[in-house]
C-alpha cells in the first residue's frame, strides 16, 4: 500500500503509525508530489495527531531522542524518497533500540546519517552565509534559497546572537520567514516580493566590507577552484562579497 | 559617500592590506551562548565559523586588521618596518569599534582580530587598542569573538586589562630561534617575547581556566602552582599540586587561550629545530597552538632570501601536519626524527613516514588495539578512532565497516588486521609500503591547494584553510 500524506511531519508519522497498525506500506509520499500508479495501490492519509504522538513518543522512549531528531532532519530535506528512508531507520531502530546509534556501517542507518549530514553541512552553510541588510527603523533582513527546508534549524543560532536585534530571515524558495527578537522566534509565511527600504548607511557598510573582502586576497595565491568549493556559486547570488544587491 | 565614511574606507584599505599575511583567522575554542542582558548582541561557537572565503581560497572569519601601521621598529622581514615607504594610517579607537559591530550585526564576520604596529611605543598603542575593545564590549555590549595581539613591551596592568575583555591573546614569537630573533628583529627583546607569554599562562592558572594545546594534558590537572612559570609566580607553601581555586567574579580572562605565530623559512633553523621550539612552548606555556607563516618575500634586505626565492609552502605544510601530531595524535618530536635526520620527508606525511620507521609495531588488529594505539594508524584519526571503538561494542569491524568509518584504507591498509586478516597488497616491508604509498599520492600532490581543500571538505571541520598551513 502506497500512503500519500499532506507534507507534515504529523502526516508522515500517521503513514509509520498505518504501517505499523494497518497495512505495510511499500511508499510514503507527499500527496502533491505523487505520480498515479495504475496498478497499485494508494490510500490518502488523513494527519491523526493522537496516531502521530504515539509513534513519536515512542521514538523518543524506545530508541532515544537523538533519533528522533534524525528523522525530523531528514524529513526537513528535499531528498525525493526520505519518507521510506525515515520509516526503514525507524523500523530498525524499533528491532535494536538505542544500539542503533552505534551501527555506522549498516546500510539503513547510513541511508540517514548521509542525509542528516547534508543538512548539517546546509545548516553550517547558512550560519556562513545569511547577510543582513539594515532596513529603515533597524530591522535586520536576509534572503536565503537553501537547497532544503533548514530555516527552523537556523533559529537557535541567530535568534540567541542577536537578541537585541530584531532580525527577519526570509526563504524565498519555500515563502516563509524567520522572526526573532529578544531571545524568541516564530516563523510566518511570507510572500516572495515584499516592499523594504534600506537604512542610511547600508549601501555605505556594503562598500565597506567589499573593499575588505577585495583587498585581504593575496594576488600571489589566486585560486578561484578552491574558492568555488567552500562557497558554491548558487549560494554567492545572496552575498554582498560577491556583489549582491539583493 | 560621506566624508567620514571616506576616511574609514581609505584607513581600511591600508590596515587590512597590512593585517592579511597574518595567519591565524581562527575563532575556534570558546563556547558562549549571548547570556547577557537582552541588549547584548553576539555569540561564540567553539568550532568557529567562516563567513566567506577570499580569492586566494582562505577563510575569512574575523574582522582582521592593524590598529595603526605607523611603526617605531625596523623589523627586517615586515613590511610596515620604519623605513618602507608604504601609505600609514591609524585607526581611532570609536571607528574601529563602530566598524566592528556594523560589520558583526549583518553577519560579515565572527568579530575582530585585532594586531598593531608600534607607534609611539608599545603601551601608548596598546592603551588605545583596549580602548576599542573597551568600547565594543561595554558600549556595544558586544558579545562577539576577540583575538587581540600583544605588542611585546606592553606593561603587565593593560595586558591584564586587555585580556579580561579579548577571548583569544597572542604575543608573536617571530622567529623560531633567539640568534634569528637578534638578526631581524633586533628591537624586539627575547624578554619582552617571553614576560607576556608567562603572565598571559600565569593568569590562566590563577583563574583555573588553562586548557592547553589539544589532547596533549588531556586528563591531566595542569591548573596547579607548580606549573606557574618563573618571576611573579605564586609561592605555595602548602602541596604544590593543590588544585588551586577558580576566581569567582565571573568575568573571564583570555578564555580562548594563548597562541602564537613563527616566520619560517627566513632564517637557517631545520625543522626538527622549528619543532622543538614549539614543542617547548606547548609544554612550558601550554599554549592552545603555534602557527607558522612561510616567509612571504614582501621586502628586499640583505639579510633576509632573496625576494624571488620564496620558501616552498610544502615545508610549512609537512611542519602544519607534525605539530597536529604533537597536539593531537601523543607523539613527541623525538619519535618524528628518530633516525638523527633534522628535516621531515618531504615527499610523505610524517605519521606514515614514522609507521614505515616502526614496522615492527604492525600489522596492529583493529579489533583489539586501544585508542592511542588507532590514532598512530596512518589514515585514522580522532573521528574514525573513535567510531570504530564504538562500533566494537556491536560487534566486530571488518575492511568493509572500516571504510564506511571514514578510515581512509588505501593507506590504512598496510598497517592493520582486519579480523585477521591482512589487506595490503604487497609485501609487509618498509621499501615497498613506501613506493606503494608514494605512487598513490604522487597523483593526488599535484596542487597543495586542490588536495587540500579536498581534505578540509572531507573530513576536519576544525581545520580550516587557514589554519592547515597552506597560507
Amino acid at each position: 500500500m502506497d500512503y500519500l500524506y499532506d507534507g507534515t511531519f504529523e502526516g508522515m508519522l500517521t503513514c509509520i503509525h498505518l504501517h505499523y497498525y494497518k497495512e505495510r506500506a511499500t511508499g510514503i509520499f507527499n500527496a502533491d508530489a505523487y505520480q498515479m500508479n495504475l496498478l497499485g495501490n494508494f490510500f490518502i492519509v488523513d494527519t491523526d495527531e493522537d496516531k502521530a504522538a504515539v509513534v513519536y513518543n515512542a521514538v523518543e522512549e524506545k530508541i532515544g531522542h537523538y533519533t528522533l531528531r534524525n528523522a525530523y532532519k531528514v524529513f526537513l530535506s528535499s531528498v525525493e524518497d526520505k519518507e521510506m528512508r525515515i520509516l526503514r531507520y525507524l523500523v530498525k531502530g524499533f528491532k535494536v533500540g538505542p544500539k542503533i546509534n552505534l551501527m555506522h556501517g549498516d546500510d539503513v542507518v547510513i541511508g540517514v546519517t548521509e542525509i542528516v549530514q547534508r543538512i548539517n553541512k546546509e545548516v553550517e552553510r547558512m550560519i556562513q552565509f545569511v547577510r543582513f541588510s539594515e532596513l529603515e527603523g533597524g530591522i535586520l533582513y536576509s534572503r536565503i534559497e537553501p537547497d532544503h527546508d533548514v530555516l527552523e534549524l537556523l533559529a537557535g543560532h541567530f535568534t540567541d546572537r542577536y537578541k537585541n536585534e530584531r532580525i527577519v530571515i526570509h526563504d524565498v524558495t519555500r515563502m516563509k520567514a524567520l522572526f526573532a527578537h529578544g531571545g524568541k522566534w516564530y516563523v510566518v509565511d511570507m510572500d516572495e516580493d515584499i516592499m523594504i527600504s534600506f537604512a542610511k548607511e547600508e549601501k555605505e557598510y556594503r562598500e565597506l566590507w567589499r573593499n575588505y573582502f577585495d583587498s585581504i586576497a593575496i594576488k600571489e595565491r589566486i585560486n578561484p577552484s578552491c574558492q568555488r568549493n567552500f562557497v558554491p556559486m548558487r549560494y554567492r547570488k545572496h552575498l554582498v562579497e560577491f556583489g549582491s544587491e539583493m | 559617500m560621506s566624508a567620514s565614511m571616506e576616511t574609514i574606507m581609505d584607513k581600511l584599505k591600508v590596515l587590512a592590506e597590512s593585517a592579511k599575511y597574518d595567519v591565524s583567522c581562527s575563532t575556534s575554542g570558546v563556547q558562549r551562548k549571548n547570556n547577557g542582558d537582552s541588549d547584548a548582541i553576539g555569540s561564540s561557537a567553539v568550532a568557529g565559523i567562516c563567513h566567506t572565503w577570499s580569492a586566494d581560497g582562505r577563510c575569512v572569519s574575523l574582522l582582521k586588521v592593524l590598529f595603526t601601521n605607523k611603526c617605531e621598529y625596523n623589523c627586517e622581514y615586515c613590511v610596515n618596518r620604519r623605513d618602507n615607504d608604504v601609505p600609514r594610517a591609524s585607526f581611532e579607537p570609536e571607528e574601529l569599534a563602530r566598524l566592528t559591530i556594523e560589520f558583526y550585526r549583518r553577519n560579515y564576520i565572527e568579530g575582530l582580530f585585532i594586531s598593531s604596529a608600534v607607534e609611539r611605543s608599545p603601551d601608548y598603542t596598546a592603551e588605545r587598542i583596549l580602548r576599542a575593545i573597551q568600547i565594543l564590549r561595554r558600549e556595544y555590549k558586544f558579545n562577539g569573538y576577540i583575538h587581540a595581539k600583544i605588542i611585546p613591551g606592553t606593561s603587565p596592568e593593560i595586558l591584564s586589562d586587555i585580556g579580561m575583555e579579548a577571548d583569544r591573546l597572542s604575543v608573536n614569537i617571530e622567529m623560531p630561534d633567539s640568534e634569528s630573533l637578534r638578526l631581524f628583529a633586533p628591537q624586539k627583546k627575547p624578554k619582552q617575547i617571553f614576560n607576556p607569554m608567562r603572565q598571559i599562562t600565569n593568569t590562566l592558572i590563577e583563574r583555573g581556566s588553562l586548557n592547553g594545546p589539544g589532547r596533549m594534558f588531556k586528563g591531566e590537572n595542569i591548573n596547579k602552582a607548580s606549573n606557574m612559570l618563573g618571576a611573579g609566580a605564586i609561592t605555595h607553601t602548602g602541596d604544590v599540586n593543590m588544585p588551586i581555586r577558580k576566581h569567582r567574579d565571573g568575568k573571564s580572562f583570555a578564555p580562548a587561550g594563548q597562541t602564537t605565530q613563527m616566520i619560517i623559512g627566513a632564517g637557517g633553523e631545520s625543522d626538527a629545530g622549528i619543532l622543538t621550539t614549539s614543542e617547548n612552548l606547548y609544554r612550558t606555556f601550554k599554549m592552545k597552538r603555534v602557527y607558522y607563516s612561510a616567509y612571504v618575500p614582501v621586502i628586499s634586505s640583505p639579510v633576509l632570501p632573496d625576494i624571488s626565492n620564496a620558501p616552498p609552502l610544502k615545508r610549512e605544510h609537512r611542519i602544519y601536519q607534525a605539530d597536529w601530531l604533537l597536539r593531537f595524535y601523543g607523539f613527541t618530536v623525538s619519535e618524528l626524527f628518530e633516525s638523527q635526520t633534522e628535516n621531515l620527508d618531504p615527499d610523505m606525511d610524517p605519521k606514515v613516514a614514522w609507521a614505515i620507521r616502526n614496522l615492527d609495531r604492525f600489522p596492529i588488529e583493529i579489533n583489539r588495539a586501544s585508542y592511542e594505539e588507532l590514532m598512530r594508524i596512518p589514515g585514522i584519526g580522532d573521528v574514525s578512532a573513535r567510531r570504530i571503538l564504538r562500533a566494537r561494542k556491536v560487534g566486530s569491524v571488518g575492511f568493509e565497516e572500516m571504510k564506511k568509518m571514514g578510515v581512509v584504507m588505501k593507506r590504512a591498509k598496510y598497517f592493520v588486521l582486519c579480523r585477521g586478516r591482512y589487506y595490503g597488497d604487497r609485501d609487509f616491508l618498509p621499501e615497498t609500503i613506501r613506493a606503494a604509498i608514494l605512487g598513490m599520492e604522487s597523483g593526488l600532490q599535484t596542487s597543495m591547494f586542490d588536495s587540500n581543500w579536498k581534505l578540509l571538505e572531507e573530513g576536519a571541520a576544525q581545520e580550516k584553510l587557514s589554519e592547515s598551513g597552506v597560507i
